[in-house]
């Protein structure tokens, strides 16, 4: 007789108290401490009365520039727990000679799922997809996004992937499977836990929030420009947000596709990538690398878009090479849907297919090449300034090339065969999404950081924070180099070959180095937000910049421009000011109109509250509240779609109040350096 | 926020957007869209089901119907059109199927050549 469910075990699906890692203390008491944390800041919050502060002017924003400040809030907060686990795998390498260390293997296994996972999706993604949503609009001389509450949506739900991801820690467990879950081993006979189910269902719900953010900027761009802003007068990184987000629409779509077959294995017993009943494990690789390979492409092109601003503006000239440059941008995000067999060269396809793949992957070096030349040729004869922004940038050329270098080289065949899931493919990626995105991404914080908030970040501190990361990041990954070329795999819990042994080590310090560079960059903050009236930037313009984002105040106003901007050439803000210095400025009065801008609305918060119910509901198999989850989520898309009114008036008073402290400003600014 | 939308208006339309026709002939379009796209699902489901064509030429009616119903709803149900109001459409028409022709294509190549390579299946089963 078959045993009688339990109402619990009804109710509750497959959680109960043995989900809760008791036994294992690392996970535990991180857990525990961020709990505390979070509780400790939420009370605060409530107890200094923050709270309606914070839902109306933050959690309820539809501002593109305060959904741009969260998403990179929340790509640094996640930072620093990706940052941990790679701490942790670092030291347990180090230790793990001929011994055990001291991560047991299906800890260390959780850990290098979770560190790729977050790393990716949850700090690269966010960090870039909030600078977009922070600056493309602001470049582009207009008030807001095609679709604000949308945007607001797809933030929360990348909230909400990031969130199950981290409450994976102490309900349960993480994927032991790496950053994509290969199948057979993510499937149900080697993985029976809820670990893969946390990894498939945050992804699917962040990645419906990323898909969201990609559709938004792409019609912003095509849609949204200001007078007289021709695509070839757009801003680098305009360009470089559209092509990185064409690539959003359309890879996003495959990853979507490929997990939800994986789910469908899982929960319903098909036969997508199992071993048996005629499933096809290579078919998961092959769908999988081909969102994965783009994937790359829409991290680094953003950050080169932030490095084409940063040169050019702290070289005091144009970019070198613009339509060059464009098209090198369009042809990068071309060819990226071209190379993915890369990722699998050792599966068999044999070698004409192996030898196309290759070439094409080495092509995408050319019009890479192309950029970075015109990087140099814009600094060439150009007046440096080594502001922090531009010490990221340097710094980043230097990387990339090595890490540029070590991809051309892993991207010939026969070289793969022997170098492939080896060390030197971490120290090559590494080198290349390190180099290329996370210092693009800081580059663009420090740059844009004195325009979010209007006061500029400590200099001396962010100096500090950049040479700790750079010395720190070649003193851990060009260990990694070498241990792969003397044949270590990746994702070694332990092993036993001496000579690997002082690499690690020599890694595990370079690590301790980087941290100190986080350590500083938190600093820098703390440090900035405390001296902050000396730091302050009242002109809008700290950079001498060049291109729209710098017309308007920092903070700019909700409605960014109190006139949309009129365009008449490449670096449009540049042009405005040699025109007002020329002919001095006109000083009569503007005649201000009234606004209309977006309200408010709570769509994105509770949409992504259910949607959090929902996806932990999927992974624990508590149909009911799945259900609840989804009617909830459902039901407020029915109450946005019905609202009555979606957008308020600024009268043209305030308007002009809140346009003249910055117009004064900046005129004094401009008649100083005509005086000079 | 209008005022910005209103700029590109003019020579630049969402789908959806037109307004410059009645009512009537609006409804007569969608109307001639649903009976095709009806017809040709109709087609499809009788031709795979019936021994009255050469039976080999079945997938490849199927592959002419679908794309020809893909047709019908960018044409009826999307209005993309070749017009002038329509440029940022059909270049996204055009990427689109252009990530689709690399993606499927490439699909198809790369798994044809794994399996060509692939030992059969007795030989594995020996090996194990």
């Amino acid at each position: 007789m078959p045993a009688v469910p339990t109402v619990e075990a009804t109710m509750l699906g497959k959680l109960d108290w043995s989900a809760i890692p008791f036994d294992q203390p690392i996970p535990l008491v991180a857990g525990a401490v961020v709990l505390v944390a979070i509780l400790g800041v939420l009370i605060w919050v409530v107890v200094k009365g923050h709270l309606p502060y914070l839902w109306h002017e933050w959690i309820t924003s539809v501002d593109h520039k305060r959904i741009g400040v969260m998403y990179i809030l929340l790509a640094s907060v996640m930072l620093l727990r990706g940052g941990s686990d790679a701490i942790m795998m670092r030291i347990q390498q180090a230790v793990a000679y001929q011994s055990q260390g001291y991560l047991p293997p299906e800890h260390y296994n959780q850990i290098f799922s979770a560190h790729g996972t977050i790393m990716i999706f949850f700090v690269a993604m966010p960090f870039v997809i909030g600078l977009m949503n922070l600056v493309v609009p602001l470049q582009l001389g207009v008030r807001d996004v095609a679709f604000p509450t949308l945007n607001s949506v797809g933030f929360w739900l990348t909230a909400t992937g990031a969130l199950l991801v981290n409450l994976s820690l102490v309900i349960g467990e993480f994927a032991r499977t790496g950053w994509l879950a290969f199948p057979p081993l993510s499937e149900l006979s080697y993985s029976p836990g809820v670990g893969v189910d946390y990894y498939a269902w945050s992804l699917q719900i962040s990645g419906v929030g990323t898909l969201v953010a990609g559709i938004n900027l792409v019609t912003t761009v095509l849609k949204l420009r200001t007078k007289g802003m021709n695509y070839l007068r757009m801003p680098m990184f305009c360009w470089t947000t559209l092509a990185s987000n064409l690539l959003i629409v359309a890879a996003f779509p495959i990853l979507t596709a490929t997990l939800a077959m994986l789910l469908l294995d899982r929960y319903l017993g098909f036969h997508f990538f199992t071993n048996e009943a005629g499933g096809n494990v290579m078919m998961f690789m092959n769908l999988i690398w081909a969102w994965g390979h783009p994937e790359v492409y829409i991290l680094v092109l953003p950050a080169f878009g932030i490095f084409s601003e940063v040169v050019s503006t702290f070289s005091g000239k144009a970019l070198f090479g613009y339509r060059s440059m464009v098209l090198a941008t369009m042809a990068i995000c071309v060819i990226s849907f071209m190379v993915w067999l890369h990722h699998f060269f050792t599966m068999g396809a044999g070698p004409d297919v192996n030898a196309i793949f290759g070439i094409a992957s080495m092509i995408i070096a050319i019009p890479t090449g192309v950029k970075i030349y015109n990087w140099l040729f814009t600094m060439y004869g150009g007046r440096i300034r080594f502001a922090t922004p531009m010490l990221w940038s340097v710094g980043f050329m230097v990387t990339f090339i090595i890490g540029g270098l070590t991809g051309v080289l892993l991207a010939v065949p026969p070289a793969d065969f022997m170098l492939h899931n080896s060390m030197f493919l971490v120290a090559h990626f590494h080198n290349v999404i390190i180099g290329g995105v996370l210092f693009g991404a800081f580059a663009g914080f420090e740059y844009w950081f004195p325009k979010a908030f209007g006061f500029r970040l400590d200099e001396r501190w962010g100096k500090a924070a950049f040479w700790f990361t750079f010395l720190g990041f070649f003193v851990t990954f060009i260990p990694l180099y070498v241990a792969g070329m003397l044949g270590m795999t990746r994702r070694m819990q332990h092993y036993d070959v001496a000579a690997w042994r002082p690499w690690m080590i020599v890694a595990a310090f370079g690590m301790a180095v980087l941290t100190i560079g986080v350590i500083c960059q938190i600093l820098q903050l703390v440090v900035s937000i405390r001296n902050r009236e000396a730091l302050r930037d009242r002109t809008g313009d700290p950079w001498d910049g060049r291109s729209l984002e710098w017309a308007t105040s920092s903070p700019p106003p909700v409605f960014n421009f109190a006139f949309n901007p009129d365009v008449r050439g490449e670096d449009a803000y540049w042009d405005m000011k040699a025109r007002a210095r020329q002919q001095s400025l006109e000083h009569d009065a503007p005649e201000y109109r009234d606004i209309e801008m977006p309200r408010n609305s709570p769509t994105g918060f509770v949409c992504a509250f259910f949607a959090t119910i929902m996806g932990f509901a999927l992974i624990w198999h508590i149909w009911w509240m799945v259900i609840l989850g989804g009617l909830g989520a459902f039901a407020t898309f029915v109450v946005f779609a019905w609202r009555d009114h979606d957008e308020y008036v600024i009268p043209a008073e305030e308007v002009a109040r809140i346009d003249r402290v910055n117009l004064e400003e900046r005129r004094s600014l401009v008649s100083m350096a005509g005086a000079i | 926020m209008s005022d910005q939308t209103h700029m590109h208006a003019e020579h630049d339309l969402a789908p959806g957007d037109e307004e410059q026709h009645s009512v009537g002939v609006r409804i007569l379009g969608y109307v001639v869209g649903l009976a095709l796209a009806l017809l040709l699902t109709a087609t499809s489901f009788f031709i795979a089901g019936t021994d009255l064509v050469w039976q080999p030429s079945i997938p490849v009616a199927l592959i002419v119907l679908a794309i020809a119903q893909m047709g019908v709803h960018l044409v009826f149900f999307l209005h993309i059109t070749t017009g002038p109001d329509n440029t940022n459409n059909v270049l996204a028409l055009a990427f689109g199927l252009l990530v689709v022709f690399l993606v499927v294509g490439g699909t198809v190549w790369i798994m044809a050549h794994l399996n060509a390579n692939m030992p059969p299946m007795d030989q594995i089963m020996r090996m194990q």
